[in-house]
């Protein structure tokens, strides 16, 4: 484009000189103010590197002073290298360098200064960054050519000697890159990334890059130019709309600004239409727009333009744009409501001239247009850019404050959706909210609400003020408004005393319109708020009520990660509450591949075996939830692992030397025996030394050593009622010490008085004598009370090592007809009656295992989070469950399977195997754990 | 002892008419103040026909002898109103009325409506008349004649919807004659068609369940066989759920239905859990008895619980039915509720027990019994081999013989199906071998 630029120019005019880069300013804020000469001279010609490199390199210039020249020249040079980058031939980068290197004496000499200039430092820095990638890439290099191969290793060396010079300047460099060399970076990856995005779209401005800076003025005289500089253009041409416009007020019709909204609308994603300055133009052309229909429609292309500002991915759009983007839905729901007549449609290709019925037009007037979309979109860049801003800066809190303000323009949509009748659209509006309030406790909730009542007052006078400033401003430079909309939709959120209230509003009309995603997410954010509200009950309800743990597989991933959310959250609160089984249940199948920061979306786990792609990284990248709505991983981790330590502990007592049963939870019994295989135990640290520092004090029945350790965990501060919690803790590991000591100690006594059992764990007679009861009546203990005396008295059946052997003889002969029956039965496909329905369920649960095991990293976001399992009580059908636990139980599972969907059915048998171990009154007793 | 009254949570679920039973119920346990029950009569009645009794009822309420014009002329537009549809359903009354004509109905419906239309001119707006007029009888408290005229509606009736809400009028008005065994059969029919029908939306079936649930509770707990149907019908999967969703005070009822019986004992850990799952919902002291006494073992709080489900039974306008003379009531379902009670606290305590002092073991079972009579329960208890103990006179004591099973008996218990098991599959793998060889 320089060279463009000069040929049009002719010499170098410091004032377009100045102009361009102020021009430059514009669009890239980061500019450093002040360069010297060099720089300047410099960067003129980096701008030239901008161009694209297969702009026409041999170009000669007209009028151009020695210095010059050789800046050109060097130029190419660089163009050269980056051609010879992009095929990666390493020997004509090295004559390149070579070349580069003589070049810059003569530009020395030329220039009489010390420094080097810019563009030489850059190319060096681009050189070893190019070179350090392609020595990373093993593979590449391989593949290399010999000669390639060679010119590669030498040039390695002579880079490293030649930069050692530069040392110092390259550093400077690398610290504080220049933002015309950033930006020129950036854009390149920008438009790669497009062409990743939208081939056709690259396609088309290739072919029309050439003459689409013109066609969008009416015969003007620089067209003849031939391509001129966008940005001078811009001005120049700005300069014409303003006079093309100013002329008469009255003059503007109707269709001047018609056409005027399609050219530049078609100028829309060709390369080199500046995306910034169309939003200028349309934003300028509202303004004279001549009915409101027409300026709705307009204000929808200025919509549409502000998405386009930022065209990455990754990327998210710039706040302050962010921020007019929601001030331009406001005005066009300002219009809206003030002409109910206009109606906005994306269905129906409106008639050409529809938006020419003025505001006195009775009837309806089509606008093309898509509110929600345009909602999504907002909010979708809200997150993103929640996403990318670093969370301890102050930039984040900043934007946080901003939720507000997508909040207004939220609710307006779906107000003004339920005004017109489209309920299903408003539930997707609706579920947008829902998704900004589900996961805020109730004094976040007042905070927001706080802030918002704050800033809406404010707001609505710096808003003002400010928009009347930039109003006051563009009012110097164009006519007046020709179709003024006073402020109509409220312009501060209105928030119900309780976020609960809110929540059920939004949630009962999802439910009631919403698609089946829609829905499915709906319940999920509700089940996350009644969570967090600490009502375990209602959410637990809620989830089996819903199903959807038979189908989260299918769902999408972000709702998958929502739904791991909340069983993390369900597992919190029912922790809270002192369920610690459920709790387990909830938590226990996160922590299973121990990948519970990806299941989260909470940051990246690494995985030894398996290297992830950049484009799993980068989708990876692109779930990743916001900070502030992060679940601590830490709190869950200590719930989770005391949860399991409690069932753990005792379950590992009882069955010390009982091979049979199987452990509760692996994930904790690894972690065990991790620890217990160190030699050297120092004080606790993390989360986890502190639980295995509990479970080896529980382990001996020293309750209060394990109580003390737990309690130290810094965790706890974070609950809000953590002394009830903490309460509820002890109580829970002295129940669980007292059943640990009486497992494990048993066999030592003859008898034990209940009033020594309590003075040891520090419990009430009655809370003790319920629980001995309980494990007597499980016959967990072999013992019995005598009343009179208050002693418990324990019967003794020791077995003899030939007896437990004989036992254990017994089992696998059994195992043995079973296999022989299995076998007859695969042979002749008719079953043996007498075949005890306990076989086929533990077949299922292999199977069921087998499943788990196939996990890829695709699906494995929500793998195996199906039948979170409360001791079979899944769905409502769950009810059929329990009683199928209940007859798997007793060994006489069988009939109630028929009925069930496959996934509790697995849960199910799941549970039951685990639960099989224990004698016929296991479900009650399972029951009373609960 | 109002708080533990379900009246207010089961009166939704039912018809006007059936609630009727409950306030009498209730006045007469004077559990409230006579006026706040006269005047819900009132309010009650306001959306029926039986205006006359209202004004009764308004006398009885405000002693004066004045009724509100409201009810004088709501009368009036009654009775004319009764006369227009006696009027409008007088052709097919007549019909129906007359022997020899209905002989010559036959089981085809199809058949009978043209019949009706071709000979008598009865055509569709008869027929709606009648249902109609069986309705307005039905509100009018004429409970006999709406289920007669009912019956006769559904043979005719085209309309499925219709015939439905025909049959549950008709199971009002017998439930209100009380004519159990009838009505006994109209709720297993419409619990057919509930199940059976591909309801508009679920949530609507599960309204049905739960009406049927309400309802029924008026026959399980008067018709002989009911406490086994109850536990039939409220077990079943589908009415489980209901109650866990929408009805959790009926778990009172079914819990107190699988106290009394003897026979269900096996749904009493499945009950359990239910009432586990439920807790934070509903709880009385029955489902609490419960709880205490298989998920605690809590013996005191269940003796405590005991006293208060005894109240509560008595409070209870289905279970507390008195039977006998005026003067000397008893209430069955108490004295069974608390014997069976007694044993399941008994059976419970001996269980993890090997020796209980008799005098202890008399006070926690809620027995006001001095010590020999206790002892003389126990003593028939063991004799009737319910138990196995043995009583230690002197000490006071009853011992339970620890029993466990021999090491050996257990190796063999363990093996002694796989002989049977081997023989069995040797069997069938030679059989065919053999078989296959003599064919040969």
């Amino acid at each position: 484009m320089a060279s463009r630029f000069w040929t049009q120019g002719g010499d170098s005019d410091t004032e377009e000189e100045e102009e361009e880069n102020s021009e430059y300013d514009g669009s890239d804020a980061e500019q450093p103010a002040g360069d010297n000469s060099g720089a300047a001279a410099g960067s003129r010609y980096l701008r030239g590197q901008a161009s694209d490199s297969d702009d026409s390199d041999g170009q000669h210039r007209v009028v151009k002073s020695a210095r010059d020249k050789r800046f050109d020249e060097m130029a190419a040079t660089v163009d050269q290298m980056k051609n010879a980058m992009k095929i990666n031939d390493w020997v004509s980068l090295q004559e390149s360098f070579e070349k580069i290197n003589k070049q810059l004496e003569k530009v020395v000499r030329v220039t009489e200064s010390v420094k080097v200039p810019n563009l030489y430092i850059k190319a060096l820095v681009m050189l070893e960054d190019f070179l350090a990638q392609a020595l990373a890439n093993k593979d590449a290099k391989k593949k290399m050519s010999s000669s390639n191969a060679k010119a590669l290793n030498s040039m390695k060396q002579k880079l490293k000697k030649n930069n050692k010079q530069y040392e110092e300047i390259i550093a400077k460099y690398r610290e504080m890159p220049e933002s015309e060399d950033d930006g020129t970076a950036d854009e390149d990856e920008e438009s790669d990334s497009e062409v990743e995005e939208d081939p056709s779209k690259i396609v088309m401005s290739d072919e029309e890059n050439e003459d689409d800076d013109d066609d969008d003025e009416d015969g003007h005289d620089e067209a003849t130019e031939g391509d001129g500089v966008w940005e001078r253009k811009m001005s120049k041409k700005d300069k014409l709309m303003d006079k093309q416009f100013m002329k008469d007020p009255s003059e503007i019709t109707w269709d001047i600004v018609n056409q005027k909204l399609k050219e530049i609308v078609a100028a829309r994603g060709k390369k080199g239409t500046g995306r910034v300055e169309q939003v200028e133009q349309l934003t300028f052309l509202t303004r004279v727009a001549k009915t409101p229909a027409q300026k709705l429609e307009i204000l929808f292309s200025v919509i549409s333009s502000q998405f386009d500002i930022n065209p990455s991915l990754l990327g998210h759009m710039p706040i302050n744009v962010w921020k007019k983007c929601v001030g331009n839905m406001l005005l066009a729901l300002d219009i809206l409501e003030q002409y109910p007549n206009i109606v906005v449609d994306d269905t129906v290709e409106p008639e050409e001239n529809e938006t020419q019925k003025g505001a006195d037009h009775n009837g309806t007037i089509r606008v093309w247009g898509n509110l929600v979309a345009f909602l999504d979109r907002l909010d979708s860049e809200f997150f993103k850019s929640l996403q990318c801003i670093d969370p301890y800066t102050r930039e984040y809190v900043e934007r946080l404050r901003d939720e507000p303000l997508f909040f207004v323009i939220a609710q307006n949509v779906q107000d003004y959706l339920e005004r017109i009748g489209d309920f299903k659209a408003s539930s997707k509006v609706a579920l947008r909210r829902l998704e900004l309030i589900y996961y805020k406790p109730q004094e976040v909730y007042d905070a927001m609400r706080k802030l918002a009542e704050q800033t809406g007052t404010e707001d609505g006078l710096g808003n003002g003020d400010e928009s009347e400033k930039n109003l006051s401003m563009e009012e110097n430079r164009g006519p007046p408004v020709f179709v003024s909309i006073p402020e109509l939709v409220p312009r501060k959120p209105t928030f119900s005393e309780s976020s609960r209230a809110l929540v059920d509003a939004l949630v009962s009309l999802i439910y009631s319109y919403g698609d089946e995603r829609t829905k499915a997410r709906a319940m999920l954010c509700d089940i996350y708020h009644h969570a967090i509200f600490d009502e375990f009950s209602i959410a637990r309800d809620l989830l089996l009520m819903s199903h959807l743990q038979d189908g989260i597989q299918l769902m999408d991933i972000s709702s998958q990660i929502l739904f791991n959310r909340v069983m993390a959250q369900l597992g919190l609160c029912a922790f809270r509450a002192g369920l610690i089984q459920e709790a387990h249940g909830c938590l226990f199948e996160l922590y299973q591949g121990g990948r519970v920061k990806e299941l989260l979306a909470q940051g990246f786990s690494q995985n030894r075996y398996h290297e992830k792609t950049p484009e799993q990284e980068k989708a990876e990248r692109r779930r990743q939830m916001p900070y502030h709505m992060h679940i601590n991983l830490e709190l869950l981790e200590a719930t989770h692992l005391i949860s399991a330590m409690l069932l753990e502990v005792p379950n590992m007592a009882a069955t010390a030397y009982d091979p049979k049963r199987k452990p509760i939870s692996k994930t904790f019994r690894r972690l065990l025996e991790v620890s217990e295989r160190q030699t050297f135990m120092g004080p606790p640290e993390s989360v986890r030394d502190h639980v295995m520092a509990a479970t080896r004090a529980l382990s001996k029945g020293d309750y209060q050593k394990a109580f003390d350790v737990i309690s130290s965990l810094e965790i706890w501060k974070l609950l809000r009622n953590c002394d009830s919690i903490l309460q509820m803790v002890k109580s829970k590991i002295k129940e669980e010490a007292l059943r640990t000591y009486l497992f494990a100690f048993a066999s030592c006594y003859d008898s034990l008085s209940l009033e020594q059992l309590t003075s040891m764990f520090d419990l009430s007679k009655a809370h003790a004598h319920s629980i001995v009861s309980k494990m007597m009546v499980m016959e967990e203990l072999q013992a019995s009370w005598d009343q009179p005396t208050k002693c418990l008295v324990f019967h003794n059946l020791e077995q003899t090592r030939l007896q437990s052997l004989l036992f254990q003889m017994a089992d696998k002969l059994v195992i043995l007809a079973e296999n022989n029956e299995r076998a007859f039965e695969v042979r002749t496909g008719g079953g043996l009656e007498g075949l005890p329905p306990k076989r086929r369920e533990g077949q299922d649960y292999t199977a069921y295992g087998a499943n788990r095991w196939q996990d890829n990293s695709a699906s494995g976001v929500s793998q195996g989070r199906q039948g979170s399992g409360y001791g079979g009580r899944l769905g409502y059908n769950g009810r059929t469950g329990g009683s199928a636990q209940a007859g798997a139980g007793s060994r006489g599972a069988g009939g109630h399977y028929g009925s069930m969907g496959r996934t509790s059915y697995r849960a199910t048998a799941m549970r039951a195997s685990q639960v099989e171990g224990f004698a016929g009154m296991v479900n009650l007793s399972r029951a009373g754990r609960i | 002892m109002a708080n533990h009254d379900l009246t207010s949570r089961i009166a939704p679920q039912l018809d006007r008419h059936l609630v009727f039973p409950l306030l009498e119920f209730l006045q007469e346990r004077e559990l409230y103040p006579n006026d706040e029950i006269l005047k819900a009569k009132i309010q009650l009645l306001s959306h029926t026909n039986m205006v006359d009794y209202a004004m009764d009822i308004h006398k009885a309420l405000y002693h004066t002898e004045d009724v509100p014009q409201a009810m004088v002329d709501r009368r009036v537009e009654v009775v004319s109103r009764l006369k227009s549809l006696e009027e409008s359903a007088a052709p097919l009354i007549s019909f129906l009325q007359d022997a020899n004509l209905v002989q010559e109905l036959r089981p085809d419906r199809q058949y009978n409506i043209q019949m009706l239309h071709d000979r008598f001119q009865i055509g569709a707006d008869q027929i709606e008349a009648l249902y109609q007029y069986a309705k307005f009888q039905f509100e009018c408290g004429n409970y006999s004649g709406a289920a007669d005229y009912l019956y006769q509606y559904r043979a005719l009736c085209t309309n499925s919807e219709r015939s439905l809400s025909a049959l549950w009028g008709k199971l009002a008005a017998e439930i209100l004659m009380q004519n159990w065994d009838v009505a006994l059969e109209e709720l297993n029919r419409l619990k057919e068609i509930i199940d059976s029908k591909s309801f508009s939306s679920p949530l609507n079936q599960l309204q049905n369940r739960i009406w049927l649930m309400h309802w029924s509770l008026f026959i399980f707990f008067n018709h002989e066989n009911g406490r086994n149907s109850i536990i039939d019908l409220f077990f079943q999967d589908r009415y489980l759920n209901a109650i866990q969703t929408n009805a959790h005070h009926l778990l009172r009822y079914l819990a107190t239905a699988v106290i009394v019986n003897k026979r269900r004992r096996n749904m009493l850990k499945e009950l359990v859990k239910v009432i586990q799952q439920e807790q934070h919902c509903y709880k009385d002291p029955i489902t609490e008895l419960l709880e205490s006494l298989y998920v605690n073992y809590d013996f005191d709080e269940a003796q405590k619980k005991l006293k208060e489900c005894e109240q509560v039974i008595l409070n209870d306008p289905f279970l507390g039915k008195r039977v006998g003379d005026s003067n000397f009531a008893t209430v069955p379902l108490r004295d069974e509720f608390l014997e069976n009670t007694r044993l399941f606290i008994f059976e419970t305590y001996c269980r993890i027990h090997r020796c209980i002092d008799i005098s202890v073991l008399a006070e926690k079972l809620n027995l006001n019994m001095t010590y020999d009579e206790s002892l003389a329960w126990i003593t028939n208890l063991i004799r009737n081999s319910k138990l196995e103990a043995k009583i230690d006179a002197a000490l006071g004591t009853v011992t339970m013989p620890v029993v466990h099973q021999n090491v050996h008996e257990q190796i063999i218990e363990s093996m002694k199906n796989l002989n049977t098991r081997t023989y069995l599959l040797a069997k069938n793998i030679v059989e065919p071998a053999q078989v296959a060889q003599a064919s040969r």
